[in-house]
């Protein structure tokens, strides 16, 4: 009974940050915003497990596209979104945005827009963790980009050179801005980087959130326990491209989202976007019917939108 | 006392007195110690003593997530031309951390490499750039009462800054002044009272201004001697007062910036003082400075004693 009430409950808070951020994209599209919105439509899965898997004095340190995790922790969207329109009511009082959005209160202590910066003040903070004998980790989100920047090298010789916990979460969805892996760079293997600094690696794949949360919880406290980095590599795919036709494209050019509106996403009752293993919603059915799933949604979207009547 | 002793005591004296600091960089705890300066501080700190890997960049942003999970630290350096690599901590990841009022303290404690003949990528002796990139601040010193005096008050406060002493000066003996007035927040320092000229030196200058106050003295030319030790724009009041009387003034700076602290302050002073003279003894002409050489302010004392005179 308890574990079908757990498992009722992640599948809310996956359908709910869904429609969260389909709201925001809403008021998006109409233009309500100043400033630049990385949406991680399709990383809800990984969201909800980091969060779940989180405990009391843990801290989770984010990058530019970070408004899944801030809403999971939250629980809540008026607060973001009024930091979103810069108002002074908002989460940080208008003084951060979305590219630095952090909430001390939420253990969310520092939000980096600039690739690559945020893992060594991980590192710096999982270090005054250990000073103080926090039996707590620091969890450090980064993506396949900012792994490019040396700072993830020079800080794992730190973190393993001074016994220090933090578990890397690696979203790989394969694009940094316009381009993708193959057209920017050889393949990185992170599992073979990590082996050689005798790291624990893990790959995770499929966007279903129960394995996601187990796993989480596993290396957290196989980090913690051994005084070590690890690092899970999270294939993903970020949701909302669309294909815009022009002269030499007339049936339309690939755009993989970045940033911004993502304008084939629309408010939906159901608000699946791909019916396929792309898309966290997809995979929801697996453990409940559509029809149950429908009915979550729409009392998800329900409680969404009374809290910003 | 060699000066680089004289600032290991002085650490030394702080940092025992301190509960759960971190201190790291490289070769802190090994080797030369940064030439003596950081020996034995290991010994008596009761807090983490890390020699780290080279990785600057990273190193900088551990002070400032040590920050964020309020505990204390300080980066020692060997060379502030290392500190390049760490630029997007000073700006971006501080330009967050400011925000909070943080109530940690991390300070950078770099080494200027201004003693000259290392070659053009480690010779840079430009604390005043570091500043100014994202108004930070920077607190250079020169002899036993400023040592004293910023060590003591900046070395671990709540907030973030760099200090930095002079590679060249570290190897001579420590010089020792008497102080006439300093300010309370030991942004600049007056040394000797005169009528005649005021002699303001900045960066790491203070031993040619002691020469120059010297050669003026032996002539009977009664100098004013201060030293600026800020690389901010901070409240010029006392040494606006101090120019108004004198009406002259001999700027010293040995730095190798084109965005030196000595040219703000002029500006200030033209604002609010109407001088008899200015004399400007920088580097602005000086030629081959990114080759190995000297790092020695080539001054012709003669030539400034007569200009002034004239």
């Amino acid at each position: 009974m308890t574990q079908s009430i757990e498992k009722t409950k992640i599948i809310e808070n996956v359908l709910w940050l869904r429609l969260a951020q389909i709201l925001v994209n809403e008021k998006y599209k109409k233009g309500d915003f100043k400033i630049p919105i990385h949406l991680a439509l399709g990383h809800e899965s990984i969201a909800v497990a980091v969060n779940q898997s989180m405990v009391s004095k843990d801290s989770l340190i984010l990058s530019h596209r970070n408004i899944h995790y801030n809403l999971a922790r939250m629980g809540t969207i008026k607060e973001e979104l009024d930091e979103y329109y810069l108002n002074d009511n908002g989460l940080a009082g208008g003084h951060l945005g979305s590219m630095n959005l952090s909430n001390p209160k939420k253990n969310i202590p520092y939000t980096s827009s600039i690739l690559g910066n945020n893992i060594s003040v991980a590192t710096g903070y999982a270090l005054g963790n250990k000073m103080k004998n926090n039996n707590a980790i620091v969890i450090l989100i980064t993506g396949d980009g900012a792994i490019e920047e040396g700072s993830l090298w020079e800080s794992l010789l730190f973190m393993r050179s001074n016994d220090i916990s933090v578990m890397i979460i690696v979203e790989n969805n394969q694009w940094s801005l316009g381009t993708k892996i193959e057209e920017r760079r050889c393949k990185i293997n992170l599992d073979h980087l990590s082996n050689s600094l005798n790291i624990d690696y893990k790959a995770l794949n499929g966007n279903d959130p129960f394995h996601y949360i187990k796993t989480l919880s596993e290396f957290r406290n196989k980090s913690i326990k051994n005084k070590c980095p690890v690092i899970i590599e999270v294939h993903l795919s970020t949701l909302g491209y669309w294909y815009m036709e022009t002269q030499e494209y007339p049936t339309g050019k690939f755009i993989n989202y970045h940033a911004g509106p993502a304008p084939e996403v629309e408010l939906e009752e159901y608000p699946i976007i791909e019916p396929n293993i792309k898309d966290p919603l997809h995979v929801l059915e697996g453990y409940l019917s559509k029809e149950e799933l429908i009915k979550i949604s729409s009392e998800q979207l329900k409680i969404l939108k009374s809290e910003l009547l | 006392m060699k000066y680089v002793q004289y600032i290991n005591s002085l650490l030394k004296n702080i940092i025992q007195k301190e509960k759960d600091l971190i201190i790291y960089g490289q070769n802190i705890n090994a080797g030369s110690c940064i030439s003596g300066l950081t020996r034995g501080l290991g010994d008596i700190n009761s807090g983490f003593t890390i020699n780290t890997p080279n990785s600057e960049n990273t190193l900088t942003g551990i002070g400032f997530g040590l920050m964020l999970n309020s505990t204390s630290s300080i980066f020692f350096m060997k060379q502030m031309d290392f500190l390049l690599l760490g630029i997007d901590h000073l700006v971006n990841t501080f330009n967050i951390i400011r925000q909070s009022m943080p109530t940690a303290s991390f300070t950078i404690f770099p080494v200027n490499v201004d003693s000259g003949f290392e070659g053009p990528q480690s010779a840079l002796n430009n604390f005043n750039d570091f500043c100014s990139i994202a108004d930070l601040d920077g607190y250079s010193f020169t002899n036993k009462i400023d040592t004293k005096e910023i060590i003591s008050n900046y070395l671990i406060r709540p907030g973030f800054r760099i200090i930095s002493p002079s590679q060249r000066l570290l190897r001579n003996d420590t010089i020792n002044l008497d102080v006439f007035y300093y300010d309370k927040e030991f942004k600049y320092f007056h040394y000797m009272k005169g009528d005649d000229l005021s002699i303001v030196c900045f960066n790491y200058s203070l031993p040619y201004g002691i020469s120059l106050y010297k050669r003026f003295k032996n002539i009977q030319i009664s100098a004013s001697l201060l030293s600026i030790n800020t690389f901010s724009l901070f409240d010029c009041k006392y040494l606006i007062n101090e120019l108004n009387q004198t009406k002259n003034l001999i700027i010293i700076d040995d730095s190798k910036s084109t965005n030196k602290m000595s040219d703000k302050f002029l500006n200030q002073i033209y604002k609010h003082c109407i001088l008899e003279k200015i004399i400007v003894l920088d580097r602005q002409d000086e030629k081959n400075r990114f080759f190995p050489r000297h790092d020695q302010l080539e001054i012709d004392y003669n030539s400034v004693l007569n200009k002034f005179i004239k």
